[in-house]
């Protein structure tokens, strides 16, 4: 019996020594990195890792991803991260993106902050990663940034409500609350950054007024930028605060949470106050054009896609891509170049040229 | 005897319990092929088998502790929350208090015993369902999380990360693999070998029946082929990457737990407890302590999992942990275990876990997307169970039972005989 499992581990002991001859362990492609010196094959894979569908935008940039990528001649694998486990689903995608050989990876971060590892694997194997819209934070490993102009969407933002309330009503001091994003997007400091720097001087003058005095931007976040929350949040203001009082205003950092503060205000059988939005979904286009939501935000994700799929074929080709600020976006570890776009405030005064180039809006502004 | 049915005794027991695991084992390494060809051979790519086990090696930890509440007869559904708040814990300890990582993981061992007892003590001694009261946890703990890390996104320091994103050091000569694994993969070979020897030595000395020679040699092949081609691919990864740490931290886990349920009294009062408590206590099991003991390990393994996942993520987050304590459910059932307490294995539960993680890869790795994996994991959790469900109705008593019959000529419905049972000797119906 003893000479038989011998045999046995004989056997397996051979079997080790001849894989082990053919070993295929390199560190070559370690080494090569994204000095995007050399490019690559013009049909090579291009991995996009988007966040869970939660609103139109994210639905709009896979397809845009899909189509404009296959136009160019690349392989693309476009995945969205799912509804529960979004960050644990995300970093998995990255992983197959880069298992898959991924030449290119884009990532619009779920978590900004918890990518770290997968973006610095993909890095090791030689991929260039570019963060879509959301800056990954912490790692060497994020090459590019491609996005709108965040702190100006903020600015726009602030300006907007400044603007809706004085139409409506000539002088102050006017009412107004503060909503912003989820706490976990980086991006939501930075509109909430913008839109105060237009409003804080009118505060401090006392010709606006925070009614319930939820000023900082950990009383006025949206966790995970849902509308529920928002709504939430808004009903129990309504209560505490504007049971005898008038609502001037709301700055909404996007159009989901902008439609659920004004279902709210809604419910209660309020005036509607002049609410701030960004993202031109299509459900906000039509509330303006009724003359409900005030404005949003066009960032048209064509154009920011279509940048993003610029900087690919720049990679391809071995040309250092575009960028056009390499100076303010620091992820905590370096500064990451960035190419920024111009976003465009859209209000009823607007709304029917914002949006004359757009197939799916344009029908609804006429 | 035909040659499979004295085969599939005498390799699994042939009960219940076992042959549904095999079934499982079976169905893996079908699915595992099946993506291999799929994929062109992604699925069994070095980088690739790296990523399956640091990606998942903690919901594999959190199957361990939930195999042994659901063996009790309990769920626990505050394991994700639990890990969410021990992960903000540690971050914010180590963000603020610049203590060492190694203290830092302590201190979340220690919390995630603190929230054990909390929960063990409601559940044992007050007599609270463990549904409500980890219902209760769930909310809890993750409002704790919120409330501490204020819904913010903390990074970790370089020296935690190594328990989630941390591998064997490269370590002497250059044999063009990663030494450290091969030690490791040589380690386990002669630990199959050894195992299989003694068990034989034990067989013989008792003067019971002695495994057929060549059933031997199945038994000790397989896995050493198994664990040479893990070895070779774990160890010829890119440079850099080799066995993660996280998944040795789940192997030792797991060879504890799998020794404690099986062989120890404190482990059998476990399987005692979920199959008849009534009787269990009047046979002198403590009942209390046992429930106690089942839902704080619970609690410590599930801090250990949400600091490995923070280390891996370099940063505990506002959304960690949600819908791991449905992973770690789906697995331990989909590995055997009843729903009615009293039957499963902690290996059942990992193979199960591997089932769910591989699927859940391969899909990835075809490009499929995550609204259609998760239908697709849905349904193969209910038809896991339901096949089962179903075989027992029908008096046959498992998958392999009914994968076997159009190969045998003989094809008899009725259950094994009870001299099969009086063979099994020194077996336990539920070991494995």
């Amino acid at each position: 019996m003893r000479n038989i499992l011998a045999r046995g581990v004989a056997a397996g002991a051979i079997a080790l020594l001849a894989l082990t001859a053919c070993s295929q362990r390199s560190d070559s492609n370690a080494g090569g990195s994204a000095d995007s010196g050399k490019g690559f094959a013009a049909n090579s894979l291009i991995g996009v890792a988007l966040p869970a569908k939660t609103s139109q935008n994210w639905v709009l940039a896979g397809d845009l991803f899909t189509n404009g990528l296959k136009e160019a001649g690349f392989q693309s694998d476009v995945q969205y991260a799912g509804s529960s486990t979004t960050v644990a689903d995300q970093q998995a995608q990255i992983s197959a993106m880069v298992t898959k050989g991924a030449k290119v990876i884009v990532i619009g971060a779920t978590d900004a902050a918890q990518l770290s590892t997968q973006v610095e694997a993909a890095k090791a194997a030689g991929a260039t990663v570019i963060a879509y819209d959301r800056l990954i934070k912490n790692t060497q490993g994020v090459d590019y940034y491609v996005a709108y102009d965040n702190f100006k969407v903020g600015q726009l933002q602030g300006q907007a409500l400044l603007d809706g309330m004085k139409a409506k009503k000539p002088k102050g001091p006017y009412n107004i609350e503060l909503f912003s994003g989820s706490s976990d997007d980086n991006n939501s400091a930075v509109f909430f950054d913008g839109a105060m720097s237009v409003l804080k001087p009118q505060i401090d003058a006392g010709d606006v007024v925070v009614g319930s005095g939820q000023t900082d931007i950990k009383q006025t976040a949206t966790d995970g930028w849902k509308a529920e929350n928002a709504q939430r949040r808004m009903d129990s203001l309504v209560t505490s605060t504007y049971t005898s009082k008038t609502l001037d205003g709301v700055l909404s950092p996007n159009d989901t949470l902008a439609r659920a503060i004004i279902t709210s205000v809604k419910g209660a059988g309020k005036p509607l106050p002049v609410v701030t939005g960004q993202d031109s979904e299509a459900e906000s286009v039509k509330s303006i054009v009724a003359g409900e939501q005030y404005s949003t935000i066009n960032k048209d994700t064509r154009n920011l896609v279509k940048q993003t799929i610029q900087m690919v074929k720049d990679l391809q080709a071995g040309k250092a891509p575009q960028v056009n600020d390499t100076k303010s976006y620091n992820n905590g570890v370096k500064v990451v170049p960035s190419y920024l776009l111009k976003p465009l405030i859209v209000t009823k005064a607007n709304v029917v040229e914002a949006y004359a180039n757009d197939p799916n809006l344009a029908p609804l502004t006429k | 005897m035909s040659r499979v049915k004295e085969l599939r005794k005498s390799l699994f027991g042939g009960r219940t319990s076992n042959a549904r695991q095999f079934g499982m084992i079976f169905t893996l390494v079908a699915i595992v092929l099946l993506f291999q060809i799929l994929t062109n051979g992604l699925t069994l790519n070095s980088g690739n088998l790296v990523s399956l086990v640091s990606q998942y090696s903690y919901i594999l930890i959190l199957a361990i502790g939930m195999l042994m509440v659901i063996v009790a007869g309990h769920i626990d559904l505050s394991v994700g929350s639990i890990a969410a708040f021990v992960g903000i814990v540690v971050a914010k300890v180590m963000q603020d208090y610049s203590i060492p990582w190694f203290l830092a993981i302590l201190i979340g061992l220690a919390v995630g015993a603190a929230i054990g007892a909390w929960q063990g003590f409601w559940v044992a001694y007050v007599g609270v369902p463990a549904f409500i009261v980890t219902l209760a946890g769930m909310m809890l703990f993750r409002g704790g999380n919120q409330f501490i890390g204020n819904a913010d996104t903390v990074p970790v320091p370089e020296g935690f990360r190594i328990i989630g994103a941390g591998f064997l050091p490269e370590a002497g000569p250059n044999t063009g693999y990663n030494n450290l694994t091969l030690l490791l993969g040589l380690l386990l070979c002669v630990a199959v070998v050894v195992r299989e020897w003694r068990a034989r030595r034990t067989r013989r000395e008792m003067a019971a029946d002695v495994t057929p020679m060549w059933i031997s040699v199945i038994r000790v092949a397989v896995p050493i082929v198994v664990v040479v081609f893990a070895t070779l691919r774990f160890a010829g990864g890119r440079v850099g990457t080799s066995f993660p740490v996280s998944g040795i931290i789940l192997g030792v886990l797991v060879l504890i737990y799998a020794f404690v349920t099986r062989n120890t009294a404190g482990g059998r009062h476990i399987y005692a407890v979920g199959g008849n408590a009534r009787a269990a206590e009047l046979s002198g099991v403590k009942l209390k302590r046992v429930n106690f003991l089942v839902m704080m390990n619970m609690s410590v393994l599930a801090a250990l999992a949400g600091m490995i996942f923070v280390a891996r993520s370099a940063a505990s987050g506002p959304q960690d942990g949600i819908g791991w304590e449905l992973d770690a459910i789906a697995a331990v059932f989909i590995g055997g275990a009843a729903v009615s307490g009293g039957l499963g294995t902690i290996s059942g539960s990992i193979v199960g876990g591997l089932v769910m993680a591989v699927l859940n890869n391969g899909l990835q790795l075809m490009g499929v997307g995550s609204d259609r994996v998760q239908i697709i994991k849905g349904l193969v959790l209910l038809l896991a169970v339901a096949l089962d469900v179903y075989n027992k109705k029908q008096g046959r008593f498992s998958i392999i039972e009914s994968l076997m019959r159009p190969f045998r000529r003989d094809a008899p419905t009725a259950p094994a005989p009870p001299v099969a049972a009086g063979q099994e000797h020194g077996k336990s119906p539920v070991a494995g």
